[in-house]
Order: structure tokens, then sequence, then C-alpha cells
């Protein structure tokens, strides 16, 4: 019982440190010096580096989305309705949720690892005792990369998905070009790819202030950093499913 | 000058620095002895804004700095060089990078040539040349690393450097160098000098002023001859280690 207190207890005050580490690196995110290279480094690392696996990610899904959406459709004959219901589900849905898991994975353990390693060796600390603010220099160009790429790789995902699906879907089930570009017409309005954006954007930003709060925060050496990262990686996976479960029901409704 | 008064300081139930006062002219060396885990870095990292003081404060040049945060904190630490005890240096940097960065980063830029210029003086300073520059901290000896982390602590003419634990893990020969260099800081640049240590050798080379930390309390204090006096019986055992051995 005591225990489980102390660890709620230390979990709360955890949180609260990341809600402290957020609003400061609001703050500093408006003050000069600007560093536009290391925002430039940023999207490159985050952004462009992130292409291959979005892209794959995104064309799978997409032609098994197609697949499996035929496989029911075709039980109530209504395979032209693969393409509208695909794209649907990729630009509200899949293509920020998916987008946004793959880059935790592939940039945003390296930034909690990378910032975890700088503070157990004191590099942070240097840095600080140099009259250069940590915060400003390391996190918030991370932040401003992540909320700006995050919304460009969706779109990726967004395009190789239902290019997957279109090429799955026409050319492999056979469902006619007419009905699958029609009811995509039909079904996706552009509100729907600017929801799945806009949650992109917050994805983004939940993504860089976990793991960079991890990082920055690590304690205890190397073992330190493999545990930072390890809870980056896990409490940014969550953090993305629950902002995505009360947008949509905020969007959408019960 | 740097003045710490009456400083506390816990983590959890450990209570590491217990009523801390010492007071360090400028221009002079103040070393603080100790053995692991006696507080010397905490209490160090309290003189330059890296903790924050549960009681007591730090004030440097007349400013509290425990009363600091945020902006007014970073650009209070603008008089402040640091050599760390493993040299920090940044391994995604080069050696220039490195020395350059307090140079780059703290708003008003110089021209690239006097940024060049200023960090060959400083690595002159600790016999450091050109062929240096484009180096990675991780293709360079430990000497050598705290020779960097030295001349990119003097770079922007700080006005006190801190030492943490300078000489550790250092060779005896690397050790004297280094010493040599803290010397040669403080009489060259007239730099005001806080080193932490367990090396007595090196301490008792370079201060002006000593103290040894035990248990979160300064039980010495004074001139090192003043200290070697002293009739505490942790400092003459501390002390003993290296004043028996000669």
């Amino acid at each position: 019982m005591i225990r489980g207190m102390t660890r709620l207890k230390a979990a709360l005050e955890d949180f609260g440190g990341m809600i402290f580490f957020a609003l400061e690196t609001l703050a500093w995110a408006f003050r000069p010096p600007f560093r536009p290279g290391l925002i430039l480094a940023q999207m490159a690392f985050i952004g462009a580096g992130s292409v291959f696996i979005v892209g794959v990610t995104g064309t799978f899904s997409g032609m098994v989305l197609a697949l499996q959406g035929n496989y029911a459709m075709k039980q109530f004959a209504a395979e032209g309705y693969v393409g509208g219901s695909v794209a649907l589900a990729l630009a509200r849905e899949l293509a920020p949720v998916l987008t946004a898991l793959m880059v935790t994975g592939r940039a945003g353990s390296a930034v909690a690892t990378e910032l975890g390693t700088m503070r157990v060796t004191e590099q942070i600390d240097a840095m600080d005792s140099m009259a250069v603010n940590p915060i400003q220099y390391l996190v918030v160009p991370r932040v401003i990369a992540s909320i700006l790429m995050f919304p460009a790789l969706t779109m990726l995902f967004n395009l190789l998905g239902y290019l997957g699906a279109f090429v799955m879907g026409v050319y492999v089930a056979g469902i006619p070009v007419g009905p699958f570009i029609e009811h995509t017409r039909t079904f996706l309005v552009p509100a729907d790819i600017l929801h799945g954006l806009g949650k992109a954007v917050l994805f983004g930003g939940v993504v860089a202030v976990v793991t960079c709060w991890r990082g920055y925060s690590a304690t205890g050496g190397s073992r330190g950093v493999g545990e930072g990262t390890t809870r980056a990686v896990v409490s940014s996976s969550i953090g993305i499913l629950i902002v995505d479960y009360a947008l949509t029901l905020f969007s959408v409704g019960t | 000058m740097i003045k710490v008064h009456d400083l506390w300081k816990a983590f959890g139930e450990n209570q590491v620095l217990k009523g801390i006062t010492l007071s360090i002219p400028p221009g002079q060396t103040y070393v603080v002895l100790g053995g692991s885990g006696s507080g010397k870095t905490v209490l160090m990292k309290h003189v330059i804004g890296l903790l924050k003081p549960d009681r007591g404060t730090v004030q440097v040049n007349g400013v509290e700095l425990s009363a600091l945060e945020g902006k007014a904190l970073t650009e209070a630490r603008g008089v402040f060089g640091m050599v760390f005890q493993g040299a920090a240096l940044f391994d995604s940097m080069t050696v220039f990078e490195n020395v350059a960065f307090p140079l780059l980063e703290r708003g008003h830029r110089p021209a690239a040539a006097e940024v060049r210029e200023r960090c060959l003086a400083k690595l002159k300073v600790v016999d450091l040349g050109e062929e240096v520059l484009e180096r990675f901290p991780a293709e360079l000896s430990g000497g050598m690393r705290k020779r960097v982390a030295l001349a990119r602590a003097l770079v922007s003419d700080p006005k006190v450097v801190l030492y943490d634990e300078p000489t550790t893990g250092l060779d005896p020969i690397t050790t004297a160098y280094v010493d040599e260099m803290i010397l040669a800081a403080k009489q060259r640049l007239g730099i005001t000098s806080m080193v932490i240590s367990h090396d007595v050798a090196s301490a008792f080379k370079v201060a002006d002023r000593l103290a040894v930390l035990y248990d979160g309390k300064l039980v010495a204090e004074g001139t090192p001859a003043e200290v070697k006096a002293s009739k505490d019986p942790y400092v003459q055992r501390y002390l003993s280690t290296w004043f028996e051995k000669q």
C-alpha cells in the first residue's frame, strides 16, 4: 500500500515535471536567439529521415485495407465503396496515428537517447554553465521540427496509402476504377484531411515533449538512459492513443 | 567575489549540505577538498546556479544567483566558465565547434575570423594547436579532452572558472600539467577560480585558500598552511594520506 502510494506520488511528480517542462519550452520558443539552422537539422532528422519507414508503412497499410475492405464489401456487392472507405480511414485515423507511432519508434527513441546521454555525461549542465539555455537550444528545435514534420509525413502516408489501396483494389481485386475514385470523392472531404493533419500537429508536440523530457530528466548512467528511452517510447505511444481518442470523441461524438 | 552563506541541500532523505558558508575573493583560487560523496559537486553546482538551495544564499559579484530563475539566471551565468569532471565536451561537435560554442550561441555573434582567432588563442593557453580543431572528442586522450574543456571554459573571458575534479583519472604527468594550467589561467588572465578535488597534492599546489568538506560541513578553512595545521581529526586523517608519503 505504502509502496503503491510512493509510486503514485513519483508518477504524479514526474507528470507535473513534464507539464512545467512543456510550458518552459513554449516560453523559450518565443525568445531570441532563434536558431533556424538547428530547426532545419531536426526537420531533416525527424522528417526526411522518416520518409522511408512512413512510406513503407503507408503503402502496406493502404494495400491491406483495400484487400480487407474488398473481402468485407464483396459480401454486400459493395466493392465500389472500398476506395472511399480506405481514404476516409487513412485521412482521419490511420495516417496520423500510424505515422506518429512509427516516428516515435524511429526518431523519438533517438531523441530520448541523445538527450539522456547528454544529461548523464553532464553535457546539458555544461551548456547551462555556458549561459546557453539547454531547453532553448536542444528542446525547442526538436518540438518545432516535430510539429512541422508530423503533418507532412502524415500527408505522405495518406498519399502512398491511397496509392497502395488503388493498386491493390483496382489491379489485384478487380474493383472498377470509376466507382473506386467516385466514392472517394463522395466520402472524403477536405475537412477529413484537415482533421487528420490537426491530429498530427498535436501528436508531433506530444511525442517531442515526452521524448525530450524522458531524455532531459534521465539519471543514473547508461542504464538510466536505456530506461528513459524505453519509457519515452511507451509514454509517447500511450499519449498518442489517448490524444487520438479524445480528439475523435470531441469531433464525432459518441 | 563569491559568497556562499548557510547553504543547505537535501536529496530526499539524504542531507548533502549542512550550512556551508564561504567566500572567495577576486583573483584567488579556492579549493574545496573532500572524499567521494561529501557534497563537493553539489556545492559547486549551487555556486553556478545549476541547483537551487533548500536554504541559504549564493552571491556572485553582488548578484544573488540562488534567487534567479529562467532568462535572468542564464544571463547571470555569463561570468562563469566551468570545467567538468568528465570534460563534458559535446560529442557530436568537433573541437573547434566545442570551443567556439559559448561565442556563437550566447546571442551576440562575433565575426567568423574573430571566433577562430579567439578559439586558437585559448587552445594555445592549454598547449593545443590548429591540428586538433577538426577532431571529435572521441578521438582525443583524457588529458587532451580536459585541456579542450578548459579552453572552452576560458574562451568567453569569464571572471570565474569552476573546476570539478580536474585531475581525477589522469596520470601524474597530465595531473601536473593540469595544475600548471589552473595556475596559468589565474596568473595570465587574473581569473577567480574554485576547484573541487580529492587530490591533496594538486590542491596544495594551486590553492590560495582551502576548505575541507566532510559530511556536508566545512571542517577546516583557511590558507593551505592553516588547513595543514588543523586539529580536526578528519582533516588530519585526510591530509595524512598524502603528507605521510612525502
